[in-house]
């Protein structure tokens, strides 16, 4: 194979990769509308916060995060919501572990963790979140809900 | 029953992953021509080592993670985070498995079988090193959701 097309083929392969990468980084952590978002069932979820079972959502709104075990994003999403749930009033954040719940995965079709859905006041799915979430988003999400 | 679960810090994958992505696009570049095919045969080999040793002893006791903790680490800010050693652990596999694809492929004559690994590899790799985007991690929880590998 001639020299320049071995390096127009390096050059390509660096370039399309790179572009996948730019591509994911500029998607990941950005929330997408739900319409007709599903009802949320506390009971059913087992969602447990501070030892205890939650049993009403947020005033404002709720932020149900789903994590796994072996996810140091999760981690790091999960402090970015708990700042912000002390930091301002009726917001709530769920975190449930779904390493062991493959049937929660399934049910809300998670490939990625941290995977996050937005809820409102009555906990119907308003949007959701793969991945780490952004600031901008956060931003974005509770902006909308204030008016 | 819970072992205790080895906690990393995430920046020494990718540090590992940086050091590879290198090795494996000069792979892909030697991989394109039968004369220096040998080339990028012997070091996709060493490439195949590496990943060998990080699926067997984890990332932690890998030459890389070893020089990461000894000589990296210490320059930087400790880490905001730890993560759960499997899944870096578990990219190791899927790399192992992509570095023998490609010497299944030569020895069946695929023509590029090697610079096809190498290309992968460099893909994973970049995303993981600069992108902070884990591939095999990414496949734990939907290779799990499938039933392919358990907890």
């Amino acid at each position: 194979m001639p020299l320049e097309t071995r390096i127009a083929l390096v050059v390509a392969v660096i370039l399309a990769v790179l572009a996948l990468g730019l591509f994911w980084k500029l998607r990941t952590g950005r929330s997408k509308r739900v319409t007709n978002g599903q009802q949320i069932d506390l009971a059913k979820l087992g969602a447990v916060k501070n030892g205890k079972p939650v049993l009403a959502f947020g005033e404002r709104m709720t932020f149900l995060q789903f994590s796994t075990e072996f996810c140091s994003q999760c981690v790091q999403t999960a402090r970015v919501y708990k700042e912000l749930e002390q930091h301002s009033d009726g917001i709530l954040h769920i975190e449930v572990d779904i390493t062991n719940r493959l049937d929660v995965a399934k049910e809300f079709n998670i490939l990625q963790t941290p995977t996050t859905l937005v809820l409102d006041a009555a906990g119907r799915v308003t949007s959701r979140i793969g991945g780490a979430t952004k600031a901008q988003t956060i931003k974005d999400e509770t902006g909308h809900f204030t008016i | 029953m819970s072992k205790q679960i080895e906690q990393i810090d995430p920046r020494g994958p990718r540090f590992g992953a940086a050091i590879i992505n290198i090795f494996s696009i000069i792979i892909f570049f030697f991989a394109l021509d039968k004369a220096t095919e040998a080339i990028a045969v012997s070091l996709l080999s060493i490439v195949w080592v590496s990943f060998l040793w990080g699926t067997l002893l984890g990332n932690s006791k890998h030459p890389f993670g070893v020089f990461y903790k000894k000589v990296v680490r210490p320059k930087l800010a400790a880490p905001k985070e730890l993560e759960d050693s499997r899944p870096p652990r578990f990219a190791q596999l899927v790399g192992l498995f992509v570095t023998s694809l490609g010497f299944v492929l030569l020895a069946l004559n695929v023509p590029f079988g090697i610079a096809i690994a190498a290309g992968a590899l460099f893909g994973a790799s970049t995303l993981q090193a600069y992108f902070g985007y884990c591939l095999g991690c990414q496949m734990y929880l939907g290779l799990r959701r499938l039933g392919v590998i358990r907890g």
